[in-house]
């Protein structure tokens, strides 16, 4: 099939370089048989393609320039997450890099930036964002986790769920309540009344639970002062979902790729089955989908290169993660169904896509959250 | 002037000067109703947006036209596409000689030549290029022979531009012209077709001899399939606008307020897709209309745009239907607080053809599976 973006999207030279690269680096990193080998091995990634992407400078391609950071825009950002997401690559950037780094960098804590950013940017130290307190809920005001103040610090009680790659992190980035509201702490890994738990996903990744019983947390240790927590997860929470939609358009434009190949060449009655237009229009269909995701993924780029402020942001944010989460879902459903009988079983790839797609259609909000947040944020013309 | 401005500017511009009781009209206005407020666009030097300026036009880019076209729909201005404007223009600028292009071009700015369009046949609607209206030359004219239908406006046309068979031997695609006729030739009969909503926008077009100078041809004999089809590539992108379904999404915002329904978590819900089904087609829109801007040619993708916004348009109408319970039958216009009118069995009816009009949306499907997936045929 003819690639639209090649045919009618324009890049800069920047942007093809890192395109060609990334593209490079993941079939290097293995194909699909990578995926199915680390299904269900702790901590679900693999860390030698982890500190190959340190090398590259990638784990710090959102970090600005003054920290050694990459310091790309989102347009750029996205090229390089599209294609991680075509390779179902499981490694954490956007959860542990984009976001868990980026509350730190975007918190108030300057001695904090200078000791972790260098190593995570290095590849030797791995930040979770532990955010979450119920399932499906995209509160970012902390409610449940408190923080209650001690002798030069804090202790932290109480559970955060879904913690992406919480197995294999260094250190967390724990949102919890103060009486001046939410903050954010960094709590090391194996501190003292700390549990971690690990539930196993359907893509043969991991979300973590987080149990915190009075976990004392120096304040030096403080991430984002009481007060400005939630304003820094609001920022990372959408230029998550952003991200998240990158990895999406990746995983559902490459599931459909492969599924017109397949349809192609698989001959029923004598004829290839891409040759009945019953087929053809199904994935016209899909095609139709994976395009709107595009375009909506570099409008809200654009959006956020453009500007840093928070509500538009978040228009821009839910708009994309609604397309995205809800496309990526119906193009791998539909890719499973194109590929007949064979597409039910484990060893055809294109189950792989559905089940990328059913983790990060669900993360930071489905489609069904997001249309109602955009809803919520954009006032109807009438 | 930055965009920002210019939009204030439109907007202001189009409050002080369109007349009131045409905003939010029970029924698509035609260019003839409002020829005194096409003369106002013109004198403004708005009537062509998308074209150059060098031929009259406004020069905006994609992306301004569709902001400057928002302006528009926004007030509630609902007026039938002027296709001279839209299609031939483009295609006189790109392959009409010099003096087709210094007499048509300035007269369709000013609306003092109103066109219609005559592609469609009884026997070819999709199979376009199976069309049978013949055209003769004998001295110096073509005889026009044949019927054209689905012509809309063809009872206010001043002048049609048409496709016509001239090769009845070579391959069906390689015997096609491209004539301008005047549609007060003798040998000429209209017969207006009424549609469901009981409206006649659409009318059939008989040709009996009819005699068309044979310097009205546009391009070489024999070549008109090709620019067809380059105007066809532009229809498309019109017909894919999200302008379609902008207009009644807004109508459907309106009847939903009123019936206090933006707190229902139900209606919130399909509502708030079908804003963002707009709204993501907005952004593909600006994609595509990028490559316009940058002067290189859209292919055969612009048929996801009609496909998506037809459709979304349809899902509009739908909920407008649902919303409005038995009232949605009556064969009568709601009047709403704000004074705008909404017949919703009307817009039911009239998002009916947009799924058919311009390539039906199964033949838009067959085009990007075969040219963009390229898949077997």
């Amino acid at each position: 099939m003819i690639d639209l973006k090649t045919r009618i999207d324009r890049f800069s030279d920047q942007q093809r370089m890192i395109q060609e690269s990334a593209a490079s680096f993941f079939s290097d990193a293995g194909n699909y048989k990578r995926i199915r080998e680390r299904r269900g091995i702790a901590p679900g990634y693999d860390q030698s393609v982890w500190k190959a992407m340190a090398d590259l400078g990638w784990l710090g391609f959102w970090l600005p320039e003054k920290y050694d950071g990459m310091g790309l825009g989102f347009a750029e950002a996205s090229l390089l997450l599209e294609q991680g997401g075509r390779a179902l690559a499981p490694e954490p950037l956007i959860s542990a890099a984009l976001m868990a780094g980026g509350a730190i960098l975007h918190g108030d804590n300057e001695g904090l930036k200078a000791e972790c950013l260098p190593r995570l940017m290095a590849g030797d130290w791995k930040p979770a964002l532990a955010w979450q307190e119920a399932e499906s809920s995209q509160q970012t005001e902390s409610s449940s986790v408190t923080a209650v103040a001690q002798s030069g610090g804090f202790a932290l009680t109480g559970s955060k769920y879904f913690i992406p790659a919480a197995e294999g992190a260094d250190a967390f980035v724990v949102a919890a309540r103060t009486p001046s509201g939410t903050a954010l702490f960094l709590v090391d890994k194996g501190s003292a009344g700390t549990v971690i738990e690990t539930h196993p996903r359907v893509d043969g990744g991991f979300f973590g639970t987080l149990k915190l019983a009075g976990v004392r947390v120096s304040a030096s240790r403080c991430v984002a002062s009481p007060g400005m927590g939630r304003a820094v997860l609001d920022r990372v929470l959408d230029e998550g979902r952003l991200a998240a939609s990158a990895e999406l358009l990746g995983v559902m434009s490459r599931a459909l790729e492969i599924s017109v190949a397949y349809i192609r060449q698989r001959e029923q009655f004598g004829r290839p089955i891409g040759s009945f237009q019953a087929l053809q229009h199904r994935a016209v269909d899909l095609f139709i989908l994976v395009e709107l995701s595009r375009s909506v993924l570099a409008h809200g780029a654009a959006v956020f290169d453009a500007s840093p402020d928070p509500a538009r942001r978040a228009v821009a944010a839910s708009q994309a993660k609604a397309r995205c989460s809800d496309a990526a879902l119906k193009v791998a459903k539909g890719c499973v169904q194109l590929h007949g009988g064979i597409g039910y079983t484990d060893e055809c790839d294109i189950g792989l896509f559905l089940k990328k797609s059913m983790v990060l259609a669900t993360w930071l909000g489905s489609a069904a959250h997001h249309r109602r947040r955009y809803g919520e944020l954009v006032a109807e013309a009438v | 002037m930055d965009e920002q401005a210019f939009r204030l500017e439109v907007r202001q511009w189009i409050k002080e000067n369109f007349p009131e009781e045409w905003r939010f009209p029970p029924h698509r206005l035609s260019l003839r109703q409002t020829e005194t407020w096409q003369r106002k666009l013109y004198e403004k030097g708005w009537s062509a947006p998308n074209w150059p300026k060098e031929y009259g036009g406004m020069g905006l880019t994609a992306y301004q036209q569709i902001s400057f076209q928002q302006a528009f729909d926004a007030h509630g201005i609902n007026i039938a596409p002027n296709m001279a404007v839209t299609m031939l223009g483009p295609l006189l600028i790109r392959y009409g000689t010099e003096a087709q292009k210094q007499y048509y071009l300035p007269r369709i700015l000013s609306g003092e030549i109103r066109w219609c369009q005559g592609y469609s046949e009884p026997g070819a609607g999709s199979d376009l290029a199976g069309l049978r209206t013949s055209a003769v030359l004998q001295g110096d004219h073509f005889i026009v022979n044949g019927q054209k239908i689905w012509t809309s406006y063809a009872h206010e046309a001043d002048m049609i531009f048409m496709l016509v068979r001239t090769d009845k031997e070579a391959k069906k695609q390689e015997g096609i012209s491209f004539l301008l006729g005047d549609m007060k030739a003798p040998g000429i009969t209209i017969r207006r077709i009424k549609n469901l909503t009981g409206s006649s926008e659409f009318c059939e077009v008989f040709f009996d001899n009819v005699k068309i100078p044979k310097e009205n041809i546009v391009g070489q004999l024999n070549q008109g399939w090709t620019m067809a089809k380059s105007l066809l590539g532009s229809e498309r992108i019109t017909i894919g606008s999200p302008r379609v379904a902008k207009y009644p999404l807004q109508l459907l915002g309106k009847l939903a307020k009123e019936r206090g329904l933006m707190e229902n978590p139900e209606f919130r819900a399909q509502y708030d897709a079908l804003r963002l089904d707009v709204a993501d087609l907005d952004a593909t829109f600006v994609r595509f209309a990028e490559v316009l801007r940058r002067g290189e040619e859209l292919g055969p993708e612009v048929s996801l745009l009609k496909i998506w916004i037809t459709e979304t348009y349809q899902r509009v109408t739908d909920l407008m239907i649902e919303i409005t319970g038995e009232a949605a039958v009556l064969d009568e216009m709601l009047v709403l607080a704000d004074g705008a009118q909404v017949h919703p069995a009307n817009h039911y009816f009239a998002s009916r053809p947009a799924s058919i009009y311009g390539g039906t949306n199964e033949i838009q499907r067959n085009i990007l599976a075969k040219a963009i997936l390229e898949l077997p045929g």
